[in-house]
């Protein structure tokens, strides 16, 4: 399941997962980022309660940071469990977002 | 919904069955009458009547039984029966629909309740026919598509396979959950002894992932080839991956270099997990995490490769898995990097069971049965002789060809020193003469000594004392790295010279760098003495050259390779 906010003071869209982050959200995670009518200046992916997460799953975040300007992209995971942030970790994906444990 | 069907009836009543037929004939439906339920069996052509409506009560065959027959002939074919029925009785009407009826009218005959029904029965025969011809286009569609994946099965299999995985110093188990493995593992023999290793995993499954594998292994196969060298190849492969998938796509792999002149293997680890190196002189495993970001992410300028070297003996052993292990569920739902792998990472199992053992631990938690994930997992023995004596590089034929005589040099300064990797090109060169092609394994083996020496020892005055340990060892990798990249001046200088006489050929090679030399008066080449890691390189020169010159006090070296041509014919 995926849920999103978009906060109008911070210009932070929040994307929120929920349980098996794989390719069965691709489109509503695409959708969340594509689809908000203002522009973010920073995203925030809530994964506090993401169960497990696969290599679609980090092949949606690239896209997402992709679409948030690349390098300069302000993306924050939020809150990954223990295994989620294993996986993020293998992948070195710590030189591509902020993790925030 | 206007549609004209083919009805046949079947009443033994004379009068029902001319007053049912001219009411349906006056919708402009063709008719076809039969005087009971075995006529009616017998008049029944399930390719022309789309309609049968049965009287219940009749002579020879009844209603129910024609139904059942009819229903038989019919097979696949949908086709729906009305009865026909005087009686009002409730139970006997349901049986008509029990058996498979599609609806019963009531006589005497009402037309307009007739009318009604059978819109009704058209209604329901079209949607019957659309549905078909959707299950018919579909199931040609799903036939070209399986054929389709076939074919490019074939020439994906071509292409990733053409590789020397079936050296025995290898093992390898490959689980796909589609036709097409987003799973690559990839070997191929170097040029100058040794092996080239990569297992790669693409992001998602089946021929989207596949797709991927082809530059991957294009590139792999080809620059191993042309002798570049590991930390080349990466950022190729990285580089163009980047340019051809989509963002969301990359290939989490670990690239492995075995180097069998000073017995050691370099690691890249891009995203995969923890990579196993056995070493008989530890019970646990040493655990190589990835220090990289998959391939096809980074842009090349700011790529990096994170490599780690290790020193091995003969015996040792190096395991590598994709995450469709890693991530595998044992029946508890407990991932087995946190459950069920943890004996392989104390090691508990001997290194040699390895891939036995994790496809046993596999097979009984059920992960094969049910994959979510490509599973590949990839065990190498590592030993001196990989890539040695390999069939690839075969015995030499002979050619009739002119003889030839030629020869250049090649003066490389700091800044090419730097940045570039001469041998590949200076290679490419020697093997144009034709009977030298050959032997361009051990030209490139002999070269690459040269040249390592004159670099490393000569230009950079790095002590090889330093490799006879293994933490020396990758110390003096670093340190090499860095004096490198610091390098101002400083030269190689290449010189080669092929000389004929009748059949007898010779090759000189001659590298020279700006070091201070070294006494070469008191080397020994005896191999046996060749735990010392340093003296291995010239040990080896000795043996693969005629003769081995030193000049300018030890700053300068010549080796002689001799070959003849055309002797058999």
């Amino acid at each position: 399941m995926v849920e999103s906010s978009f906060d109008d003071k911070t210009e932070c869209l929040t994307i929120f997962v929920d349980g098996r982050f794989d390719y069965s959200c691709h489109k509503l995670f695409k959708e969340a980022f594509v689809s908000a009518n203002k522009a973010a200046s920073v995203y925030e992916i809530d994964l506090s309660r993401v169960t497990y997460l696969d290599s679609s799953a980090l092949g949606m975040l690239l896209l997402l940071r992709d679409h948030a300007g690349g390098e300069k992209a302000d993306v924050r995971l939020k809150k990954p469990n223990g295994a989620v942030l294993d996986i993020l970790k293998i992948a070195n994906f710590h030189r591509l977002f902020d993790i925030e444990e | 919904m206007e549609q004209i069907l083919n009805i046949l009836i079947a009443d033994d009543n004379p009068s029902d069955r001319i007053l049912l037929k001219a009411i349906l004939s006056q919708f402009g439906h063709n008719v076809i009458s039969a005087v009971d339920g075995q006529d009616a069996v017998e008049k029944f052509d399930p390719d022309s009547i789309q309609l049968v409506c049965l009287d219940v009560k009749m002579p020879r065959k009844d209603g129910w039984e024609a139904a059942l027959e009819i229903q038989r002939a019919a097979g696949d074919l949908f086709v729906p029966i009305i009865f026909l029925s005087g009686v009002a009785d409730p139970i006997a009407l349901s049986n008509c629909l029990r058996i498979g009826g599609t609806d019963f009218i009531s006589k005497p005959y009402s037309p307009a309740l007739i009318t009604a029904k059978l819109n009704a029965i058209v209604r329901l025969l079209v949607m019957q026919k659309t549905l078909e011809e959707q299950r018919d286009a579909m199931s040609l569609y799903n036939e070209q598509l399986v054929h389709d994946q076939n074919v490019a099965k074939v020439v994906y299999e071509n292409i990733t396979h053409s590789n020397c995985l079936k050296d025995p110093a290898l093992s390898t188990v490959h689980y796909g959950t589609h036709t097409f493995n987003g799973d690559v593992i990839l070997a191929a023999y170097k040029p100058n002894g040794g092996m080239h290793l990569l297992l790669g995993d693409f992001t998602g499954h089946g021929l989207s992932a596949a797709i991927g594998a082809l530059p991957l292994a294009d590139i792999f196969f080809d620059w191993t080839k042309k002798g570049f060298l590991m930390r080349q190849i990466i950022p190729e492969i990285n580089a163009r991956l980047k340019s051809i998938l989509p963002a969301n796509m990359f290939c989490s792999a670990a690239f492995v270099d075995i180097k069998v002149n000073n017995k050691s293997i370099e690691i890249w680890n891009g995203g995969l997990p923890d990579l196993l190196f056995f070493s008989q002189q530890s019970k646990i495993p040493a655990r190589f995490e990835s220090k990289n970001l998959p391939l096809g992410i980074l842009p090349p300028d700011v790529f990096e490769c994170q490599i780690d070297p290790v020193t091995f003996v003969p015996g040792d052993r190096l395991v590598v898995f994709s995450d469709g292990v890693y991530e595998a569920q044992d029946k508890s739902g407990a991932m087995f990097c946190h459950s069920v792998l943890n004996p392989l990472y104390e090691g508990e199992i001997a290194d040699d069971r390895a891939l036995d053992w994790m496809v046993e631990q596999l097979t009984q938690e059920g992960v094969l049965e049910n994959p979510h994930d490509d599973i590949s997992c990839l065990s190498v023995r590592l030993d001196s002789n990989i890539g040695i004596e390999s069939p690839d590089h075969g015995v030499p034929t002979s050619h009739h060809e002119a003889p030839a005589d030629f020869s250049f040099e090649y003066l490389l300064n700091a800044d090419s020193l730097r940045n570039t990797d001469p041998l590949p090109y200076v290679l490419q060169i020697i093997t144009t003469v034709p009977g030298l092609s050959s032997f361009s394994s051990q030209i490139f083996m002999i070269l690459s000594e040269l040249y390592s020496n004159a670099l490393e020892h000569g230009v950079l005055g790095l002590s090889s004392y330093k490799k006879s340990s293994s933490d020396g060892f990758s110390q003096y990798y670093d340190e090499r790295e860095q004096k490198l990249a610091a390098l101002k001046e400083g030269y190689v200088k290449i010189s080669v010279k092929v000389t004929s006489s009748g059949n007898e050929r010779v090759l000189a090679l001659y590298v020279e760098d700006s070091g201070s030399g070294f006494d070469y008066q008191n080397i020994s080449f005896d191999m046996s003495s060749s735990e010392l890691l340093y003296n291995r390189g010239l040990a080896l020169l000795d043996q693969l050259c005629h003769k081995l010159e030193f000049s300018k006090g030890g700053r300068g070296v010549t080796a002689y390779y001799h070959w003849q041509v055309g002797q058999d014919s």
